[in-house]
């Protein structure tokens, strides 16, 4: 029996050790393709002819729509850098869905917010009641909607869906800045390819003690807290490395919730946003690919990657863990919905690549990682475990996933150097080292929570992330932006 | 020690080694990075008096200056050439083409790097280069579409007419360059090929191109593409991507001749998006007439029901509250009755001011 166990926890720390170096060398080469295709999108900088798409009155409109739930500590910011967009054609929709802070009132104060007849241009469905809708009088391109809430942000982009008047829709979440070119930047691709392209997406950036004055980012600024310097490493080798590798291969199954750019007719064509998912914006990309591409239409999503939006992220454990769990338990729920797509050749590099990875190393992983820990700690208690060996190993894979952390700090520094204090460098680089030991097992606890939710079919809840707002500059922001580029 | 733990050793110091070395590359690029940021800065305010002497034109130590500056000023004046017209323009390219860097720039387009092609085309347009016309219309069939899309900005900004035609070409070309950026460099080239595209409207190259020259039309407020525009929004045979850039064309030259034309697209039983640009068209004219069949389009719609006569009674009723004083109060009559119309009224009476579009209106 004891021989038979220890087959089994032996073969077990085996495979599980394989899992995880299979695992970081696809990170490794998600990092080094993305590191590729960011260098030769920075070769074209300059020349992209972005003038040309601003001066132009063929540029598509775009209506940005922007959820809001309890979000009074950043809606402002957000509105000021959307509103501030170097863009020629926009409308800003704001959804206030059943705030119970003064989100409303800061608009309403903001831009003198008066009571108009909506015009609804779609009908995709909406649960919640909408109570008003209200325009800006300040002569800024704004509507916000007031409905109620059912606690679903995909219910609210869809009421603002129902509203947008123009053929791009932006999706923004209420506490992330854009930067000034990040319209143009990602509409390009749809003036570029118009018959292909469904959807654009940028850069996510955690923006935790970023210094910003009217919601424009002065100085990107590492947090002091540990957890959000790691979760910039992470973004960074996801959001930014990650995403462009998926989008090289047309396989991009993500375009981040908090800034992507869509074809309307396109979204309104799928019903909308799916009301009962967790991870709504990859349902979003997955339901298009599945609807165009199973139709024989071309379907193309773009990943700009210097475009970027900037965004609070958690700084705690306990928010942290509750946002992996939604985004697990949305990852499950949108693979079981697609699951005729995956592996399917109908649907190119998304079917045979993209889906399948997801299924293996997203879902799956914290499954392993955690069975995989599990089995180690058993092997120790039954005496089965060489100290030697497992040490040895351990180091591998701890090397493995140092030398992938440290490539992605060393892409950001050589290509868009965000981070210009050296303290903040250094601090980047402990980070990435710090991910791999804790934070990865902590992460993959919290996935496997979220996996385990949706495998019970538990309910859907979508958990608001508590705002602490963004760091503005002092008073006189151009004597700080002078002394911060001087210092 | 066993070949496993050897492996694992072996594999692990392999992989420390590289993390530290791409540790060190990371340390002496930040240190070289500021470094040459703050020389660049330096030199950048040295020579940016030196290019403001040369534009006056009459300090000839500041153009010999130039000639023999650093690289930097290459970069220096690459970044202000797209913001100079005219004179200026001439004068700055010219310092590029003394330095070698408009013949290096050619040389490019022919490079193994789409980026290095493209790159060079928009250092030639930027430069308002015309001698390389012909180099640049070839690379409008580039195996790169980013290629090709550079290639169109820059004919559109070198301001060569003759590019006219090979840009209208390229709407319809099996590597072919989508209509947002052949517009606009149709339009920066200005009203020296007015007469090009008066001649793609009347025999055109592609439908395409027939569409695209229609719109341009439009917003030059060409009156003497009228006649043609009213016979393509009228024709029934014609594509209907054509018909409904005619009739918005015609909406834009705003002469009253069109409202006709316009009252039977509205009515036409066809593409809800043909006559809705019927409504818009007719609102930015409105005249009396214009304003009579928009009102009498408006009021008849409520008979229909699908999606398609909504979207068609909520644009005449639109155009009704942007055509001024007299549009709205016809609009008013309607705006307290109840069902889709009163709705309609209401919303269009109150949803009338977008400031912010009504300015990239009148800048297109």
């Amino acid at each position: 029996m004891r021989e038979f166990l220890a087959d089994v926890v032996t073969t077990m720390n085996w495979g599980v050790l394989g899992y995880v170096l299979v695992l970081d060398a696809s990170m490794l080469v998600l990092v080094v393709v993305g590191a590729r295709t960011v260098a030769t999108t920075l070769h074209w900088s300059g020349a992209e002819g972005l003038d040309r798409v601003f001066a132009s009155p063929l540029t598509p409109g775009i209506s940005v729509l922007v959820p809001a739930h309890d979000e009074e500590a950043g809606v402002l910011d957000t509105l000021a850098a959307v509103l501030a967009q170097r863009y020629p054609l926009l409308e800003v929709v704001l959804v206030d869905d059943g705030s119970t802070d003064r989100t409303f009132d800061l608009v309403a104060e903001r831009y003198g917010l008066t009571p108009v007849t909506p015009r609804w241009r779609a009908d995709t469905p909406v649960e919640g009641e909408v109570l008003s809708v209200h325009r800006a009088t300040t002569g800024d391109p704004l509507t916000v909607v007031r409905k109620t809430s059912v606690k679903r942000r995909s219910d609210a982009l869809n009421a603002a869906l129902n509203l947008a008047r123009h053929p791009l829709v932006c999706m923004v979440d209420a506490d992330s800045l854009l930067e000034p070119d990040a319209l143009l930047k990602v509409a390009r691709p749809f003036i570029e390819d118009p018959d292909s392209v469904v959807g654009t997406g940028g850069v996510i950036r955690t923006a935790n003690a970023a210094v910003t004055d009217r919601g424009a980012v002065l100085e990107p600024r590492l947090s002091r807290r540990w957890l959000v310097r790691i979760q910039a490493v992470e973004y960074l080798r996801s959001f930014l490395l990650g995403r462009t590798t998926w989008a090289g291969a047309d396989a991009l199954l993500i375009i981040s919730g908090a800034f992507g750019l869509f074809r309307r007719d396109a979204v309104v064509e799928v019903g909308g946003l799916d009301p009962r998912s967790l991870a709504e914006d990859a349902e979003l990309v997955v339901s298009l690919r599945e609807h165009l591409q199973g139709a024989g239409r071309p379907c193309r999503m773009v990943f700009v990657p210097e475009t970027v939006c900037w965004t609070e992220v958690p700084e705690t454990w306990s928010v942290l863990g509750r946002q992996r769990q939604r985004w697990s338990h949305g990852l499950a729920q949108l693979l079981w919905k697609h699951r005729r797509m995956v592996g399917n050749p109908r649907f190119g590099a998304v079917g045979l690549l993209a889906l399948p990875f997801f299924l293996v190393f997203e879902l799956l992983g914290p499954v392993v990682e955690v069975v995989g820990l599990a089995s180690v700690v058993v092997a120790a208690a039954l005496g089965m475990l060489d100290p030697g060996t497992a040490s040895l190993v351990a180091g591998v894979a701890l090397a493995l996933g140092l030398l992938v952390s440290t490539s992605v700090v060393a892409v950001e520094e050589f290509t868009f150097h965000r981070y210009r204090s050296g303290r903040d460098l250094t601090a980047l680089l402990l980070a990435g080292a710090l991910e791999n030991v804790g934070y990865r097992q902590v992460h993959a606890w919290y996935r496997l929570r979220g996996l385990l939710a949706a495998l019970a079919r538990r309910e859907p809840v979508w958990t608001a992330m508590p705002r602490t707002g963004f760091t503005t500059a002092d008073p006189a922001p151009a004597e700080a932006w002078e002394a911060i580029r001087t210092s | 020690m066993s070949g496993l733990s050897l492996a694992a050793v072996v594999a692990t110091a392999v992989l420390t080694g590289a993390t530290l070395l791409l540790l060190a590359a990371v340390t002496v690029e930040h240190a070289r990075r500021g470094r040459r940021q703050a020389r660049d800065a330096a030199r950048r305010a040295e020579l940016t008096p030196l290019v403001y002497a040369a534009l006056d034109g009459d300090d000839e130590d500041a153009q010999a200056g130039l000639e023999h500056a650093p690289a930097v000023l290459d970069d220096l004046v690459l970044d202000l050439l797209p913001q100079l017209r005219g004179a200026d323009r001439v004068a700055l390219g010219g310092v590029l083409v003394r330095r070698g860097v408009v013949a290096r720039a050619a040389a490019d387009l022919s490079a193994r790097a789409p980026w290095r092609r493209g790159r060079a085309a928009a250092l030639l347009g930027n430069a308002a280069d015309t001698a390389h016309t012909a180099a640049l219309t070839a690379l409008l069939t580039d195996r790169s579409a980013a290629v090709r899309c550079a290639a169109a900005r820059a004919l559109g900004k070198a301001g060569d007419p003759e590019a006219a035609l090979p840009l209208l070409r390229a709407l319809s070309r099996s590597r072919r360059v989508p209509a947002g950026v052949i517009g606009m460099a149709l339009l920066d080239l200005g009203t020296p090929v007015l007469p090009a595209l008066r001649a793609a409207l009347a025999a055109p190259p592609s439908a395409a191109a027939q569409a695209l020259a229609a719109d341009l039309l439009g917003l030059h407020g060409d009156l003497e593409a009228a006649g043609p525009l009213l016979a393509r929004a009228a024709g029934r045979v014609q594509p209907l991507t054509v018909r409904r850039s005619a009739v918005t064309a015609l909406g834009r030259l705003g002469s009253p001749a069109a409202t006709p034309v316009l009252a039977t697209v509205l009515a036409e039983p066809g593409s809800p998006a043909l006559r809705r640009a019927a409504a818009e068209a007719l609102g930015r004219i409105g005249d009396d007439a214009a304003l009579a069949v928009l009102a009498t389009a408006f009021t008849d719609s409520s008979a229909g029901s699908s999606s398609g006569d909504a979207a068609v009674r909520a644009d005449c009723a639109d155009a009704l509250a942007g055509a001024g004083e007299e549009g709205r109060e016809l609009l008013a009559a309607s705006a307290w009755s109840s069902g889709p119309l009163g709705e309609a009224a209401r919303a269009a009476l109150s949803n009338r001011a977008r400031p912010r579009e009504a300015r990239a209106r009148t800048a297109a």
